[in-house]
């Protein structure tokens, strides 16, 4: 039996726009979308006595099949452009496909298609072949459930089967005991975050009694004020466990220690993971938009939270002579941009972020160990000037006047950055959320300025020329894709200013923080600038302070150690009760 | 008469006989019979007298299973394991029961862990036979020497940590719907070490490089076996627990 539900209640502060539309058969098919997966694995299992090769070609197959069903999802979905509930007359089992569910199905059978692909021959040589295609495919099933999921508990499920999954398959090379420490670090964190969102779950049920999640938000709309848990509001509670919940996934402070690690997994996991499976956190975060309207001291923390991984990652990303490590911390960092922009109420930008970042990360994956071996053939070193200008008989490269650059650096960005956001319509004023974004997209060209200006060159104008037209035709075209993007994701514009709106703080302390942070931004620059040009940061003798700081990174704060403390004391306790009581 | 009860449905210190019985018996099938039956008593004893059950019953469960888990960290005796864990989860059980829970609902929840717990007890027998004693960290890399008893043992022990689909999975979610809020929280507590602990346990047996063991392999019938039990158990599962959800 299936059903569309019928909701003609919407339009309050937080309700999706739900209405009734005819399922048909394909409806039908399309709805089994995790199926195809589930069936692939078992394929491989009764395959897995057979050559390998045909273990992962079955895989390949039917990973492709499952990239048409999800592209015939969305294409569904643009023709008929209304949110559609298929049950199977279960309470719970029910998939739900709308915007949301539709890009993240169509992006994760993609990336989960090229790692497929990838692997067939990247594993070809490691034991466990059948046994890494047939979790390589559960996993598949379990991500789609999990995007697609139209209820509470078929959520919970692929939710907690994703983490013992991903347990697996980082210890796929079951002879390292280094895969199987991180595996392990990886699974009690996703555990961790497993427990907050069972018990939102259980509260939101309790609540509202239904576990249908369409039905659920409209529930939440007409009746935001319900109960209060543990001294606060519902929603505030809901927020703040479905945050906790999002931040272990997706590896924010302080739950971010296992993430750098995993790179202990086979490569082809290591695309998959931050490609697609750490990004969880945002997409949980996007479907539960509705409960944030009402959570808004939720979303400064969940702000607060992604600046600071955002700081760290980066941090620590430069601080790493590994290049897989290095591209683990830069997905921390970026994990922690897409909650900042969550914290800001840019719902659809976070998801828009999620899946470009998960596409330019899986191919930086994929392509690692091609550029390792790259780099043992070239060291890549440039030639210094004498030997550029005697040898190689070229002008020596240049630099611009240093007071010019940084007029441009501070300039050139925010007239992009606000032309682009003007062209699309954007309120600056009445978007505080949009304001913060533009200053990371200010600091962020301004970043991209100062390495071209740093870059010697033989035409340091036409370097910079280039660059500037580089950096418009990206920032047009982000504004312009994340717009339209925003439209489709959030096509209930109601909702989206709520949202906006919740994350918000009082005008005054914005303005006076936008203030602070501007004069801040620029005194930087032209400080920067003004060492760069004078010399002074080649200088190579490094001050105690700087010495402390860096051996603080080295030891990555300290966190992973003060774990891996309470863990050892936990199982000493364990041991010694175990001691004294024996077999009672 | 609560006492009594409490010997089946073992809290911390009454739990001491039934585990030392388990300790005594030698069979495995004898102690698989008696893990499934013991709580089964229980239940039956508390059908029978209807007794009031106190609030702070739901505490002295709550900590009962707490201890348990925390113990069954640093386990490695699979039958012990299997003990220790069944203490654990049965605990639990008067959570549902001072919430009212009808007897076949008490029925099935014991039934739901005291079922992957048994066929642990079972597995410490074909594990003994290969390796000498059921004892993780003995001998490890059970996945690549005997690959289809490394996947039932893992099964097995996902399946009694209530990893979904399994039942124990919807027979949490079920209890934790009429608990109190800090009950819900000691009970995710709980349900974290579980899976904790399983994973040090399956560490120490299907992971790792250890020594060659020359042992043949879970036979394909008996493979067959333990998967369809399990297939059945998850069926049973979705449709008892998962359906009353």
């Amino acid at each position: 039996m299936s059903h569309g539900i019928t909701c003609g209640i919407p339009t309050s502060r937080s309700a999706p726009a739900i209405e009734a539309r005819e399922i048909d058969q394909v409806d039908r098919l399309i709805a089994l979308l995790p199926a195809v997966p589930l069936l692939s694995a078992i394929i491989v299992f009764l395959l897995s006595a057979g050559p390998r090769h045909r273990v992962a070609r079955a895989s390949i197959v039917f990973s492709a099949l499952t990239l048409m069903l999800a592209a015939a999802a969305l294409v569904l979905y643009l023709h008929d452009p209304q949110p559609m509930l298929v049950s199977f007359g279960t309470r719970w089992g029910s998939i739900y496909l709308d915007p949301l569910s539709c890009i993240m199905a169509l992006a994760v059978s993609g990336i989960s298609l090229v790692v497929h692909v990838y692997s067939a021959r990247y594993m070809a040589e490691e034991s466990g072949y059948a046994r890494f295609y047939l979790l390589l495919d559960l996993m598949a099933s379990a991500i789609l459930l999990m995007v697609t999921a139209g209820d509470l508990i078929t959520l919970l499920v692929a939710w907690h089967l994703i983490g013992v999954l991903l347990y697996f398959l980082l210890d796929h090379d079951t002879a390292r005991s280094a895969a199987q420490r991180y595996a392990f670090w990886t699974f009690f964190t996703y555990r961790l975050g497993d427990l907050p969102l069972i018990l939102a779950a259980v509260l939101l049920h309790h609540a509202y009694n239904t576990l249908s999640l369409p039905l659920l938000f409209v529930r939440i709309a007409s009746a935001p004020d319900m109960h209060s848990v543990f001294g606060l509001p519902l929603l505030t509670t809901v927020g703040l466990l479905i945050a906790l919940a999002a931040f272990a996934r997706s590896a924010q402070f302080p739950f971010h220690t296992w993430l750098p690690y995993t790179m202990e997994g086979p490569t082809p996991v290591s695309a998959l993971m931050h490609a697609g499976i750490v990004n969880a956190g945002g997409f949980l975060i996007n479907r539960f938009a509705p409960v944030f309207v009402y959570a808004g001291g939720v979303l400064h923390l969940v702000f607060a939270v992604g600046l600071v991984t955002a700081m760290l990652g980066s941090v620590l990303m430069l601080t790493q002579n590994d290049i897989k490590k290095a591209l683990g911390y830069s997905t921390m960092g970026q994990m922690g941009f897409m909650f900042v922009e969550c914290g800001v109420g840019a719902f659809s930008l976070a998801i828009y972020h999620l899946i470009a970042h998960g596409l330019f990360k899986g191919t930086l994956f994929l392509g690692a160990n091609g550029a390792i071996g790259n780099a043992r053939k070239h060291d890549g070193v440039p030639h210094d000037d004498v030997y550029t200008f005697v040898v190689e008989r070229r002008p020596i490269a240049s630099r611009l006047p240093w007071v010019v650059a940084a007029i441009i650096t501070v300039v050139v960005p925010v007239a992009v950055l606000g032309m682009s956001h003007w062209l699309v319509g954007g309120n600056l004023v009445g978007q505080q959320g949009a304001v913060i974004l533009l200053f990371f997209g200010w600091v962020t060209g301004a970043q991209l300025l100062f390495a071209t200006y740093r870059l010697r060159a033989e035409s340091p104008w036409r370097v910079m020329s280039l660059i500037i037209l580089s950096l418009v035709v990206v920032v047009v075209g982000y504004t312009v894709i994340e717009h339209t993007f925003s439209l489709f994701l959030y096509p209930d514009r109601s909702l989206s200013r709520h949202i906006y709106a919740a994350a918000s703080i009082p005008l005054t302390i914005f303005e006076i923080l936008v203030a602070i942070l501007t004069v801040a931004i620029v005194l930087g620059w032209l400080a920067a600038y003004y060492t760069s040009a004078s010399g002074r940061m080649d200088d190579k003798r490094p001050s105690a302070l700087r010495l402390a700081f860096y051996s603080l990174i080295s030891r990555e704060f300290y966190v992973a150690d003060l774990y891996a403390w309470l863990a050892q004391a936990i199982l000493g306790l364990s041991q010694r009760l175990n001691g004294w009581l024996r077999w009672a | 008469m609560l006492t009594f009860v409490a010997l089946f449905l073992p809290l911390f210190p009454l739990s001491a006989l039934p585990n030392l019985l388990l300790a005594r018996l030698r069979p495995s099938f004898a102690r698989a019979v008696l893990l499934l039956l013991w709580p089964q008593l229980g239940v039956t004893l508390l059908h029978w007298l209807q007794p009031e059950i106190p609030a702070f019953f739901v505490t002295w469960a709550l900590l009962s299973a707490a201890f348990y888990a925390l113990r069954l960290l640093t386990v490695r005796d699979l039958g012990q394991w299997a003990g220790l864990f069944v203490s654990s989860a049965l605990a639990l059980t008067w959570g549902l029961a001072t919430r009212g829970a009808d007897t076949m609902e008490l029925r099935l929840f014991v039934f739901w862990f005291s079922l992957p717990a048994a066929l642990l007890i079972l597995l410490s027998d074909p594990l003994a036979q290969r390796l000498g004693a059921a004892y993780a960290g003995l001998f490890r890399g059970l996945i690549e020497g005997q690959p289809r008893l490394a996947v039932v043992l893992t099964a097995v022990v996902l399946s009694a940590v209530a990893t979904p689909p399994s039942p124990g999975f919807f027979a949490l979610l079920g209890l934790l719907r009429g608990l109190s809020d800090a009950a819900s929280l000691g009970i995710l507590g709980i349900w974290l070490v579980w899976g904790w602990a399983a994973i040090r346990l399956l560490q120490g047996f299907v992971s790792g490089s250890g020594r060659e063991i020359a042992a043949a392999d879970l036979s394909r019938g008996i493979l067959v076996t333990y998967v369809g039990a399990l297939a059945a158990f998850v069926a049973a599962g979705l449709i008892f627990a998962g359906g009353s959800l």
